[in-house]
């Protein structure tokens, strides 16, 4: 079996997880601070096998809005982190000026290890992206709020564009810009 | 030593492909568990048949099911004459829609009569009313103004209301609508 293969394996576990999670945590927290009433089927419908049902639509809409947020979160805090910590560590190797700021804001931790590759990015920002289009989904179906769905999209989107960002800086590396390089 | 390496190596190319199928499940499994978790609305059993327990009592119903149009489908009895139906509308285009509703049963001895009224809370310039046997009895016409109805129901009849809605323009985003329904 390849490394990378074993890699990514590992690396999906944790944003799999966190997702199924993210969206538990997200159901389970409204429903018991607001003691709302709800129960449980288990007819087959489509993909769906078991139903968590609300007897009051805005509950639902509320409680799905909340479990969409929770998941997005889940996962938009760690891609976002790894996208900064990797850009920070490749920018204070060609940037000085980088690193003093970074000293400055007390984060010389974040860049005196390289443990985060890009196909940690790459895989994180993948499952941020499947948790938008979820969020988005829902919202053009009337079951989660419009506000959700718009910062899913653009969460979604800020994503891609730091993961195209790091791979441009790690094949900078192989490539460098510099002609002199060649 | 060499016969080892070899076996580690078939070994690792045959677990190549399962380890590919793991990976995508890693993906797939989220999005269903995570589908499967998606709450729904739907009324309990026992609120749902509504005087079901009181054998000459006018029985009001949902019929619920699944709409591509009318979702989160709700009824609820606020005292013995006063009845709440609501229903989220979601985004269309220019066309008709229907969808049966409600099921009412008469199970007493006289004539009943019931009174609807209903509204959209935006006005999206849709034809609202609601259709028993091919009759429409409008709510809520093109200007948003709305119209009371009165549906008259038999001893031991059995009526299904349907909720109908005309569009002569799409319609980009969903709407609640709210019934009341009276019996007198």
């Amino acid at each position: 079996m390849s490394k990378l293969l074993k890699k990514a394996l590992k690396i999906s576990l944790a944003p799999a997880i966190l997702m199924i999670a993210g969206k538990a945590i997200g159901i389970i927290l409204p429903t018991v601070i607001y003691d709302l009433e709800f129960f449980i089927e288990n007819d087959i419908e489509g993909f769906t096998s078991i139903q968590i049902v609300f007897t009051d639509s805005n509950v639902t809409l509320f409680v799905n809005s909340i479990s969409n947020l929770t998941m997005l979160l889940f996962l938009a805090v760690p891609t976002f982190y790894f996208i900064i910590k990797t850009s920070l560590y490749q920018t204070t190797l060609q940037n000085p000026r980088t690193l003093v700021k970074v000293t400055r804001f007390n984060l010389l931790k974040w860049i005196t290890r390289k443990d985060v590759t890009f196909l940690h990015i790459f895989i994180w920002t993948t499952f941020l992206t499947i948790a938008s289009i979820i969020a988005i989904t829902h919202t053009l179906q009337g079951q989660t709020y419009t506000w959700i769905g718009v910062g899913a999209g653009v969460t979604s989107l800020l994503s891609v564009w730091g993961t195209i960002k790091t791979f441009e800086l790690e094949t900078d590396k192989i490539y460098p810009k510099e002609n002199s390089y060649y | 030593m060499g016969k080892k390496e070899e076996f580690k190596k078939t070994f690792s190319q045959i677990l190549e492909p399962f380890a590919l199928g793991l990976l995508a499940l890693f993906f797939i499994l989220p999005i269903v568990t995570v589908m499967n978790l998606t709450p729904i609305t739907r009324q309990i059993k026992k609120i749902d048949v509504l005087g079901v327990t009181t054998q000459d009592e006018l029985v009001i119903r949902l019929v619920a099911g699944q709409h591509e149009i009318f979702s989160g489908e709700n009824l609820t009895k606020i005292d013995e004459t006063e009845y709440s139906y609501s229903a989220r509308i979601g985004k269309r285009g220019a066309d008709s829609y229907s969808k049966p509703i409600l099921e009412i049963q008469n199970n007493t001895e006289e004539k009943k009569v019931l009174t609807f009224w209903g509204q959209t809370l935006s006005n999206t310039r849709s034809k609202i009313y609601l259709q028993e046997k091919e009759i429409p009895y409008l709510l809520q016409d093109n200007t948003g103004e709305t119209y009371e109805q009165k549906i008259s129901i038999l001893p031991s009849e059995k009526l299904i209301i349907f909720l109908a809605l005309e569009n002569l323009s799409g319609v980009q985003f969903s709407e609640l609508f709210d019934m009341t329904i009276t019996i007198e």
